[in-house]
């Protein structure tokens, strides 16, 4: 006779399991109440009560904590936001150091680096066939994706500052 | 002199630490579990105030002529389309043949609380498109837009008639807001939108965290409990380790744009009535000429198809389509399903058009 292996039924892992898939049926119902109006109505006013609230209390901890000799929340969002400003003077010397590379790269004092832009699609293979497949709804105007005629390769020199050799790879 | 060692978190008597040891995760590994987040490889092209425009190294010999300028949510990190190598819709797009730039909006200070959508639309993603353009040496690129980073790709390609946009694809990007009926309910008459914004300039990370939960109440715990049926799995306790990150890890909302998408956007729903201005200027979506993709989710509850399917409905482009996809809003890019579902399709649609 099959004996039932006990040590391998977990009821905790059952009662997660379930969670999980009623997870959606709950949330649902609970958003359907959320947005009705009569809920949604005393629920906004609600939130601005508690803000108002949250404000006092900040102003009560504020003055706690300064009298304790301890950063406040609004002195630690004052250094994050003198850190986002350091941050940002970082970005914008990164910023200009590119153009100071694409610079020397105009003027062919340091070697291009992009790759050449001559790359066309492979037919459609198997990674786009499943992409397709996957697709539960494909909709609307035209048959999908016919290759466009390529545009044309610009005449004049569009961009000013380009190495001659990425022109002529284009 | 002291001899003592300064305590590592590792070592700190912590319940969770120590019931993932007893299910054989090493305790090592739990502070390290997520591990750095986008860190694809990338330079900083361009800058101002808080934006910041990459432009990613190109991983194959031979690239597409047309640049892909990626457009990212303003409420949310980028680095959800560039998690970790394997898991990385920029590495993806990379690896076959794309030149990928990326704006980041950035973290909003109290200073930028004026910032609206004129400033991102009419000003700051133009001059980004200048930038692309003028570093790839092309005449034209590609828009991808994730989430309201569709939004405003949508409004800044409709607004410019002449905007060199060869190809527009868009990520589960809301255009009406009927189809967002919680968030419409909840930002209705009785929310205090300006006192909000007095309080605070901005609208605070938490508060948008809060929100987005709150469209899925019961999200969060059923994401717990499974993830405790497979507390076995390192790779699914990383994944959702590095989820969990970047879930917690939401951006202000800049007072001046979240001001005009309540009044404008989520109350009197413009766009799809044709009656939006921004900068004095109509957006009409039937202006939209490009070729144009939109990815959707069908278990989307933040951006549900009823508030994204009139994209392709109105836009005035021959050429379009919308595809949805199983799964939902973050599953859409990122994650195993990403993966195998919405990655190819976006390299089907895109490649042949960026020759």
């Amino acid at each position: 006779m099959e004996t039932v292996d006990w040590n391998a039924v977990n009821p905790l892992a059952l009662w997660r399991d379930w969670i999980v898939k009623s997870e959606a049926q709950w949330s649902q119902g609970l958003s359907e109440l959320m947005k009705d109006e009569r809920f949604s109505g005393p629920m906004g006013r609600q939130v601005d009560e508690l803000r108002m609230m949250q404000r006092q209390f900040a102003e009560v901890a504020q003055a706690s904590l300064a009298a304790a000799n301890l950063p406040s929340r609004s002195d630690l969002e004052a250094l994050d936001e003198r850190m986002g400003r350091l941050e940002d003077g970082l970005a914008q010397v990164a910023a200009a150091v590119s153009r100071l590379q694409q610079a020397l790269e105009a003027r062919q004092v340091v070697a291009p680096t992009a790759p050449v832009r001559t790359r066309k699609p492979a037919s459609a293979g198997p990674a786009a066939a499943e992409g397709a497949k996957a697709a539960t709804r494909a909709a609307t105007a035209p048959a999908p994706a016919p290759a466009p005629a390529p545009a044309p390769a610009p005449a004049a020199d569009p961009a000013p500052g380009r190495t001659p050799t990425r022109k002529a790879r284009r | 002199m002291s001899t003592a060692q300064p305590a590592r978190a590792g070592v700190l008597p912590n319940p969770v630490q120590q019931a993932l040891e007893r299910m054989g995760l090493p305790a090592e590994d739990f502070s390290t579990m997520a591990g750095p987040l986008g860190v694809t490889p990338r330079h900083t092209i361009h800058a101002e105030g808080t934006l910041k425009l990459h432009h990613y190294l190109p991983q194959a010999d031979e690239l597409y002529r047309v640049p892909v300028l990626v457009v990212t949510s303003l409420v949310n990190q980028p680095y959800i389309l560039d998690l970790v190598p394997g898991q990385s819709l920029v590495e993806f797009l990379l690896k076959q043949g794309f030149d990928v730039y990326m704006i980041e909006w950035g973290r909003p200070r109290r200073e930028h609380r004026d910032l609206t959508l004129e400033d991102h639309v009419l000003g700051r993603l133009p001059r980004c498109v200048e930038r692309v353009l003028e570093h790839s040496g092309q005449r034209e690129l590609s828009l991808l837009g994730y989430c309201i980073g569709g939004l405003l790709s949508v409004l800044y390609t409709a607004l410019h008639a002449d905007a060199p946009v060869r190809n527009l694809v868009c990520m589960a990007a809301p255009v009406n807001s009927d189809g967002l009926e919680s968030l419409k309910a909840w930002m209705g008459e009785p929310f205090d939108a300006e006192g909000l914004l007095a309080q605070h300039g901005n609208v605070p990370g938490d508060w948008v965290q809060n929100a987005l939960r709150a469209l899925r109440p019961f999200g969060k715990v059923a994401g717990a409990a499974g993830l405790l049926n497979q507390i076995d799995r390192p790779e699914v306790v990383r994944s959702h380790l590095r989820m969990g990150k970047w879930e917690s890890d939401n951006l202000p909302f800049p007072g001046g744009v979240f001001r005009q998408m309540v009044r404008d956007f989520l109350r009197g729903n413009r766009l799809v009535q044709g009656t939006w201005e921004i900068g004095g200027r109509r957006v009409d979506l039937g202006a939209l000429r490009q070729p144009l993709l939109h990815l959707l989710a069908q278990d989307d509850h933040i951006t549900p198809h009823a508030s994204s399917r009139d994209l392709v409905r109105l836009a005035g482009s021959a050429d379009k389509q919308e595809i949805v996809l199983k799964g939902g809003h973050v599953g859409l890019v990122a994650g195993r399903g990403a993966e195998l579902r919405m990655w190819p399709a976006l390299e089907a649609w895109l490649a042949p058009r960026s020759v």
